[in-house]
């Protein structure tokens, strides 16, 4: 596809000394999460680290072009839903549990306020938001919990795409 | 409303009749002039003012009456009422003056009226929606406009070419531009007026609104254009003017803009040094939003737009910015001067269009005219809807585009523009005037009434009122973030990448610059989410509460919610007694029900969490903090009287007890039970559970609390010593001066600040094999507003004001010896089959209060009189309550148990 020819050179434009230009043998090439990390844009999104761990192979944050093609192939209009709520809900699993526990809110939380609330604070907040969602009050969020929530918000996941 | 309208007829009579007799007191008959007159008529000083004020009472009291009826209002939109209601007043001012007065005059309208309506708009806007819809919006409103404007205006020029607008209609292709440049716009105040009580989904409303108030500045590019091409004469206009035309439509749409951003940053940055004179806050908010739109004006820029950019972009900063207080005072103001100013537009329309002078009736050029804005802004909009349904992510269907299509109302602001127009260069004017008017009252009334019956049978997505949770804020800013995130490493510069350039630019220099310290520091959206949610919960807890009540107390024999052990137990014992003791029936009945249990659940993570803001606004209260003035001390001493005489009646039940009742009775509930009450009271059955919730009610009439005073406090006297609230969630014992008054019957009880909840402590969830129902409930926290602050810090001030011991008798508490309710109450032998039961009793005082119900039901029509007085009050000092649900109180008798 067009955009994906397009997202190639953006990729190969992240690292150019490292990505090659001829991608015909595969080689297994990754873009270190520094590179990205450090893009100028990035530097302020407190999410940068965590949607690179996310779509890497190995959660270590550093992208291969599949990685970098499976990031836009979720945030595009044709992925399903479920896709979509499954990425997400990774975003947020920060220990790879399979599950969102209280201490992956609290580091979404203290992401998002960046630092200004304080821990008392923070726990308040994700002990509440736990509540809200937790459906089967085990103290965490499963997979199924965090979709049946979003997928009681009018336009949620509908707003979850980029169209390039 | 006629004879509303009567002292409006009669005035200006009257005031004729004053002068010609200016001395009309019978104690200075036939003074020479030279005199001192006792008593001087002078209607003609006072007419314009007396006039205005007199006008805007007709309007409001002619809204009052309207909503009378449900019904109507329900069917009806007002602006419709407004409108039919203007031309009745406006036939009789007719009738009786005999020439039209009192019109819509445009220099009125554009300068007084319109102003506010739209500052409400702009600054109530929903920000974030309305920017995540601006590419649709402003296609509608500058494509839309032009588009419409031009095909209504060739249309109608092409009908007249065809013959079908009488000839003695005489305009030309620029005249027709003209009429269409001002016929095509659609009118924000109607728009407003007729989409708010449609409730269509959030997207569809702020596309039709925002496009509404930003095709102000096409209109008036388009309006001034076209009138200025007409004065010039069209053989005059050059190539030149076309291209002014176009670029005057930037100019003034960006100009209007630009000036209002600027006034919002001056105002932002004025409040943000109003620290020592709060009181000026919601002034300057006004003054410089009138500002913007005058200079604007001025300028000959859009006013609507630079008033709109105005409210759009101070609202952040100024809210922070200013003190809760000016916050409700801004808002209020705010909707009670556009609500004002809509219906005197309403009123007037219809007055005006009695005035047929003004008008020439052309069947051709009225028929079509219809037609047309009808069918090209149909058009236009499935064309428009087309082509952005490409880049939309949410796609708008058919269903939108008929609703888009069909509430493009025309309103007050076309007629203004009409009436504007020049006799002498536009011949066709009164033919012009005529058919706006029926255009604006066939798009108000015909569209207003139908659009209602549209939206249902076409089943539009209606807005929901779904509670905002903590997770779609937190979920919101994630996915924003994310998102962004995804556009920066694709490098793709779209919404969100711009979106998240503002928010850091935002957070670093501007919030910085406008907004206080304090507030700048303290605020962080989730945390205010968390602490909107919170208290909202409670609020909402507390109304189940109420619920559950209310249909217990309703209909006693067949809760379905009360579970076996309680139909066995004390229910059916006290029912087959068939004696009045309802008021703990109903309490048992509610007992057991899985909503209790899940209110309990809720109420657990309200007890954390409601604690916690507390002590943060504390840190900050300087900012909010306003001293206690004589209405609120006054309050207090209400509330205080009402504690302590609660206080004593529980004590004279000699045992120490816990309360259990812990909030007042929701007024509401108590409404709804008035009429059971009395049909109760004749067939025998003594409404007990209206009665105590009345005299549990935090406010109460003085007169039952005297009443109630007399009965317990006189036998209670002497031990009232060493109550002790013991307040386990701050771990302190608050004690409370003494209150003075009529109370003094108490020598020094010590009662925490006002917690209406202290006995939560003792609610079921809390003892667990207790079982003890409580039924929480409190109209008045319903009430609680957006800004709780004042009841924080009317906690805070009370707390900071007490002493406050550490916490040693809490854990005694929640086990206290059962207390007989009939243990000076002989009259509640049903009361007996309680005494297993833990610690939960009844005031003797209340339970006398229900049997005397002639004096409860009394007060309560008392309390309903009251309640708009004393809402405010309650909730200052429920809203700790609701806050502090650990609240406990002990009786500590001391020596003398």
């Amino acid at each position: 596809m067009g955009s994906h020819g397009g997202l190639f050179y953006r990729y190969q434009d992240l690292a150019p000394q490292l990505v090659p230009l001829d991608y015909t043998s595969c080689p297994d090439v990754k873009v270190p999460y520094e590179l990205i990390g450090s893009m100028p844009e990035l530097k302020d999104n407190p999410f940068r680290q965590r949607i690179a761990q996310v779509f890497s192979d190995d959660g270590d944050g550093h992208m291969t072009l599949d990685n970098f093609l499976d990031m836009f192939s979720v945030m595009s209009e044709m992925a399903p839903r479920d896709l979509k709520a499954y990425y997400a809900f990774k975003i947020y699993d920060f220990n790879d549990d399979g599950y969102i526990c209280a201490w992956d809110l609290e580091q979404t939380v203290t992401k998002l306020t960046r630092g200004e609330l304080s821990a008392e604070e923070v726990s308040l907040v994700c002990e509440k938001v736990l509540g809200e969602a937790d459906g089967d009050h085990d103290g965490r969020l499963s997979l199924e919990d965090f979709q049946n929530m979003i997928l009681r918000a009018p336009d949620f996941l509908s707003t979850f795409h980029i169209r390039i | 409303m006629l004879c509303a309208a009567l002292p409006l007829l009669w005035l200006p009579l009257a005031g004729a009749a004053a002068t010609e007799e200016p001395t009309r007191e019978p104690g200075s008959p036939g003074e020479p002039p030279p005199g001192l007159a006792l008593f001087r008529w002078q209607w003609h000083e006072v007419e314009a003012p007396y006039l205005v004020a007199l006008w805007i009472l007709v309007a409001s009291l002619a809204k009052i009456v309207f909503h009378l009826s449900r019904k109507v209002t329900s069917l009806v939109p007002e602006s419709c009422l407004l409108i039919l209601l203007g031309l009745v007043l406006g036939g009789i001012v007719l009738a009786v003056a005999k020439k039209a007065e009192y019109q819509l005059e445009p220099g009125t309208f554009f300068l007084f009226l319109l102003p506010p309506i739209v500052l409400d708009s702009g600054y109530f806007m929903p920000s974030r929606l309305f920017f995540d819809n601006l590419g649709a919006i402003l296609t509608y409103a500058v494509v839309g406009t032009l588009w419409n404007a031009f095909t209504t205006g060739a249309a109608l020029w092409g009908l007249q070419q065809a013959g079908l607008v009488a000839p003695r209609v005489q305009a030309s292709l620029l005249d027709f531009l003209l009429f269409g440049s001002l016929i095509s716009a659609v009118d924000p105040v109607a728009v407003l007026a007729v989409f708010e009580e449609v409730h269509v989904n959030d997207t569809l409303f702020i596309i039709v609104f925002g496009e509404s108030l930003l095709n102000d500045a096409v209109t008036v590019v388009l309006y001034k254009v076209c009138n200025s091409f007409v004065e010039m004469g069209s053989a005059n206009v050059q190539a030149t003017d076309y291209l002014k035309g176009v670029a005057s439509l930037f100019v003034v749409s960006l100009g209007g803009a630009a000036v209002g951003l600027v006034f919002a940053f001056l105002l932002a940055l004025t409040t943000r040094f109003t620290k020592r004179v709060r009181i000026i806050e919601p002034l300057l908010v006004f003054l410089l939003a009138y500002a913007a739109y005058l200079t604007a004006e001025m300028a000959s820029l859009s006013a609507i737009l630079a008033v709109t950019m105005c409210g759009l972009g101070c609202k952040k900063y100024v809210e922070a910015n200013i003190s809760h207080k000016s916050r409700t005072a801004v808002k209020y103001t705010m909707k009670t001067l556009a609500s004002c100013a809509e219906t005197v537009i309403f009123m007037l329309l219809g007055i005006s269009a009695v005035d047929s002078s003004k008008w020439a009736w052309d069947s051709g050029l009225v028929l079509g005219t219809l037609f047309f804005i009808l069918f090209f802004r149909a058009l236009g909009v499935v064309l428009q809807t087309w082509v952005l349904n490409q880049f939309r992510l949410v796609p708008l269907d058919k269903i939108d585009q008929v609703v888009m299509s069909y509430g493009g109302l025309r309103g007050a602001v076309a007629f203004a523009l009409v009436i504007l127009l020049d006799k002498t260069k536009v011949p066709a004017k009164d033919y012009f005037v005529a058919t706006t008017i029926v255009v604006v009252f066939f798009t108000v009334i015909v569209q207003g009434l139908t659009i209602k019956p549209l939206v249902k049978w076409l089943k539009v997505k209606r807005s929901e009122h779904h509670k905002p949770t903590l997770n779609q804020e937190l979920h919101e800013h994630t996915f924003d973030h994310i998102l962004a995130a995804v556009e920066d490493v694709v490098g793709h510069h779209g919404y969100h990448y711009w979106r998240d350039r503002w928010e850091q630019f935002d957070k670093k220099y501007l919030s910085q610059l406008l907004m206080r310290r304090s507030a700048y520091r303290i605020r962080d959206q989730i945390w205010d989410v968390y602490y909107r949610l919170n208290i909202r919960d409670a609020i909402s807890f507390v109304d189940q509460g109420g619920h559950i009540l209310s249909s217990t107390g309703l209909t006693l024999p067949s809760m379905p919610s009360r579970n076996s052990m309680a139909e066995t137990s004390v229910t059916n014992l006290l029912r087959e007694s068939g004696s009045g003791a309802c008021l703990d029936l109903q309490v048992i009945d509610t007992v057991r029900s899985g909503r209790d249990r899940e209110d309990a659940v809720m109420h657990h993570l309200l007890c954390g969490g409601l604690y916690k803001p507390r002590r943060r606004y504390k840190a900050s209260c300087s900012r909010h903090f306003i001293s206690e003035d004589a209405q609120e001390r006054q309050d207090k001493e209400v509330f205080q009287q009402n504690m302590k005489r609660r206080l004593e009646s529980f004590k004279s039940t000699k045992h120490n007890i816990c309360f259990t009742k812990s909030k007042p009775r929701p007024r509401k509930t108590s409404r709804k039970k008035d009429g059971l009450a009395n049909t109760e009271a004749t067939n025998g059955k003594p409404p007990r559970n209206l009665s105590v919730q009345d005299t549990a009610a935090v406010i109460l009439t003085v007169e039952s609390e005297e009443e109630e005073e007399s009965d317990s406090s006189e036998t209670e006297k002497e031990d009232d010593e060493g109550i002790i609230f013991v307040a386990r969630a701050t771990s302190e014992v608050l004690q409370e001066v003494k209150v003075s008054g009529s109370l003094e019957v108490c020598p020094s009880p010590r009662i925490i600040p006002p917690s209406p909840t202290c006995a939560e402590k003792e609610l079921p969830w809390k003892s667990g094999q207790g079982d003890l129902a409580v039924y929480v409930s409190s109209e008045t926290t319903k009430i609680v507003p957006v800004d709780m602050q004042t009841g924080w810090n009317q906690s805070i001030s009370s707390l900071e004001s007490l002493a406050s011991p550490p916490c040693t008798q809490a854990p005694t508490v929640t086990r206290l010896p059962p207390c007989p309710l009939a243990a000076e109450e002989p009259q509640h032998p049903f009361n007996l089959p309680y005494d297993p039961r833990p610690s939960f009793a009844f005031p003797p005082s209340l339970a006398k209060a229900g049997r005397s119900r002639s004096e409860s039901s009394a007060d309560i029509p008392q309390q309903q009189e009251l309640q708009p007085l004393m809402g405010y009050e309650d909730r200052t000092h429920l809203s700790p309550g609701t806050a502090n649900s650990h609240w406990c109180i002990q009786f500590n008798k001391g020596s003398r148990l």
